[in-house]
């Protein structure tokens, strides 16, 4: 498969600040999700392909043309920001015509295509009801209405699950993969890991402006195993609890946090950790109050993966 | 390809509108939002008052004699000619009615844009920088053609009709294209004035005092300089001063003070290009560090 937007040698930098450096990928057909903590380079690499920043140094072409300043390419591509860039006086039907407006299409055609965006993304309901009155959930939608709205054959989506509630996150979800589905290109940003395991396989993890690690995600998580997973069990009997645990050859430190009632355990097996655990829980006498998992985010995984 | 067209591309074969028209959706959607809000059609509605009391003026004008019990010792200011226009063109009300109506829907132009980020849809779109000014500008100019160029242009009409003769115009035949060079002269400068104070802040509220602010300041600096130095030229300072000279040099009336006119046109020019020159700077900046 030829790629669609191809990025050589880019840097972009804000006076003293690293946005990203030297990036060098291609990107295919199909979702790509971008993954990294907050400050990576996301947004910048976003911003450049999108054609708002000219990169410092090097150059990205999109369909075998440059970016920058290339308005044609601008038809083909839709965008969909993090932030809420809305027009809250507006209705649903009015902000997406507007939008519509400025690609040149008659007045007819702007209103034909924003419906059907509106249905795609289930809002036809709310056309008529001004955005400043929509849930989290709806703006999120109307943001994904404008990308596809001119039928772009290539999606940049900057966090589009942030702040959604499940049921809102399961509905773009599939929203994307239906994109994905038509043939589009679709890049999505993020920086919670389990919401891209939902999109796509295929993820590029940037970190610091740099891509730390490019391909399947099973990879990533293979190098996940084989890191010590840090897991807080907090309970009023957690002396009993690490005693309990401490035989387990799985188990490989035991932290106490007197002050906190909690205990942490470092473990290379999680699965078998749990099922240990699960089997102590049903003995009457121990309490569990909470469990979480200190180094079960993407800049625990970030952190290992530069050796830190 | 056939798939991929079945499953969801929707292709089009009509005619998309030349480039040259990009701004004008921004444009509509800034004049819609301004009448939109409430305060705002209730202060344009007010702001027609003196095109309203003029045309009267020029009504009475044409019948003296019919209005003599009312209009005895006004005869003077009731004649019609060049100056009345000035008068209308440059009266304070009219200046402080645009700072109102921009204050209300112009203020957010750019400022909204850079508070909710959507400066980046914009520009995602095949759309310039340059015609993304061009259309917040068209809002502004649209306006201030309403309050300024619109009204005095009927008035000369009326001039017209009321007299039923074309002596009026063959006596001043420049009159028409005098009003259409100020009132674009104003134009031209309050766009720039609304635009460049809607860029400097993300807050409305902060521009709207901005827009008040900077206007009276230079009014009130003008006193002071005046006090101090007994000078003409501190009407340089003033942006209703400047606009006033301007306007009588264009009428070809006795100006308020006599300090060349072409200073004044000079000042305001000056601002107009370094708002251009500031907003275009403003808008490369279109970046987010996180």
């Amino acid at each position: 498969m030829s790629a669609v937007i191809e990025a050589r040698n880019l840097s972009r930098w804000y006076g003293n600040v690293l946005g990203i450096s030297e990036i060098t990928l291609d990107i295919e057909p199909g979702i790509t999700a971008l993954l990294g903590p907050n400050g990576a380079g996301k947004s910048t690499f976003m911003k450049i392909i999108t054609g708002q920043l000219k990169a410092n140094i090097g150059q990205v072409r999109i369909f075998g043309q440059p970016v920058w300043n290339n308005r044609h390419i601008f038809r083909r591509l839709g965008f969909c920001p993090e932030s809420d860039a809305f027009y809250e006086e507006l209705d649903g039907l009015e902000f997406l015509t507007g939008l519509l407006s400025l690609y040149g299409y008659d007045r007819k055609e702007c209103l034909d295509r924003a419906n059907r965006a509106l249905e795609l993304v289930e809002l036809k309901d709310a056309s008529r009801r001004p955005i400043r009155s929509y849930s989290r959930g709806m703006r999120q939608r109307i943001k994904i209405a404008q990308t596809i709205a001119h039928d772009p054959e290539i999606l940049i989506l900057d966090e589009p699950l942030s702040g959604l509630d499940p049921l809102g996150k399961r509905r773009i979800i599939r929203l994307i993969k239906e994109f994905r589905d038509a043939g589009k290109t679709v890049v999505v940003s993020s920086h919670v890991l389990p919401e891209v395991e939902a999109l796509t396989s295929e993820i590029i993890l940037i970190h610091n402006g740099k891509i730390l690690a490019r391909g399947d995600i099973h990879f990533i998580r293979e190098l996940l195993d084989s890191h010590p997973h840090m897991i807080r069990i907090k309970s009023p009997q957690y002396r009993e609890l690490a005693r309990l645990l401490a035989p387990e050859e799985y188990v490989l430190n035991i932290t106490f946090e007197p002050e906190a009632s909690a205990v942490v355990f470092e473990t290379h097996h999680r699965d078998r950790f749990f099922n240990r655990l699960n089997e102590l829980v049903l003995d009457p006498g121990l309490d569990l109050e909470e469990i979480t998992s200190p180094d079960d985010n993407l800049q625990a995984v970030f952190d290992y993966l530069v050796g830190r | 390809m056939a798939e991929v067209r079945e499953k969801g591309y929707h292709h089009w074969e009509g005619q998309l509108q030349d480039k040259g028209r990009a701004f004008w959706p921004i444009t509509r959607t800034g004049i819609k939002l301004a009448f939109q809000r409430k305060r705002f059609k209730f202060l344009f509605a007010l702001s027609m008052m003196p095109a309203i009391t003029f045309a009267v003026g020029v009504y009475i004008s044409e019948r003296l004699e019919d209005f003599k019990f009312m209009a005895q010792g006004a005869e003077r200011t009731l004649q019609v000619n060049p100056g009345f226009f000035r008068t209308y063109l440059s009266l304070d009300f009219i200046f402080f009615m645009i700072l109102l109506l921009m204050a209300l829907g112009g203020a957010g132009l750019i400022a909204d844009d850079f508070r909710h980020k959507a400066i980046q849809l914009y520009f995602a779109r095949p759309l310039t920088r340059l015609d993304y000014l061009l259309g917040k500008a068209g809002v502004v100019m649209f306006f201030v053609g309403l309050l300024t160029l619109v009204p005095a242009l009927i008035l000369f009409l009326l001039k017209l009709l009321f007299s039923g003769s074309f002596k009026f115009f063959l006596d001043y035949p420049w009159l028409p294209l005098s009003i259409v060079i100020y009132s674009a002269f104003l134009m031209i400068f309050f766009t720039c004035y609304v635009l460049l104070a809607s860029s400097v802040s993300k807050n409305r509220n902060y521009v709207i005092a901005l827009i008040f602010a900077v206007y009276y300041f230079s009014e009130i600096a003008r006193g002071i300089f005046y006090v101090i130095f007994r000078s003409p030229y501190s009407i340089l300072l003033s942006i209703p001063g400047n606009l006033q000279q301007v306007a009588a040099a264009v009428f070809q009336v006795k100006p308020v003070q006599a300090v060349p006119w072409y200073l004044s046109f000079l000042v305001l020019s000056v601002f107009c290009l370094l708002s251009i020159f500031f907003l275009r700077r403003k808008l490369r900046g279109v970046e987010v560090i996180r």
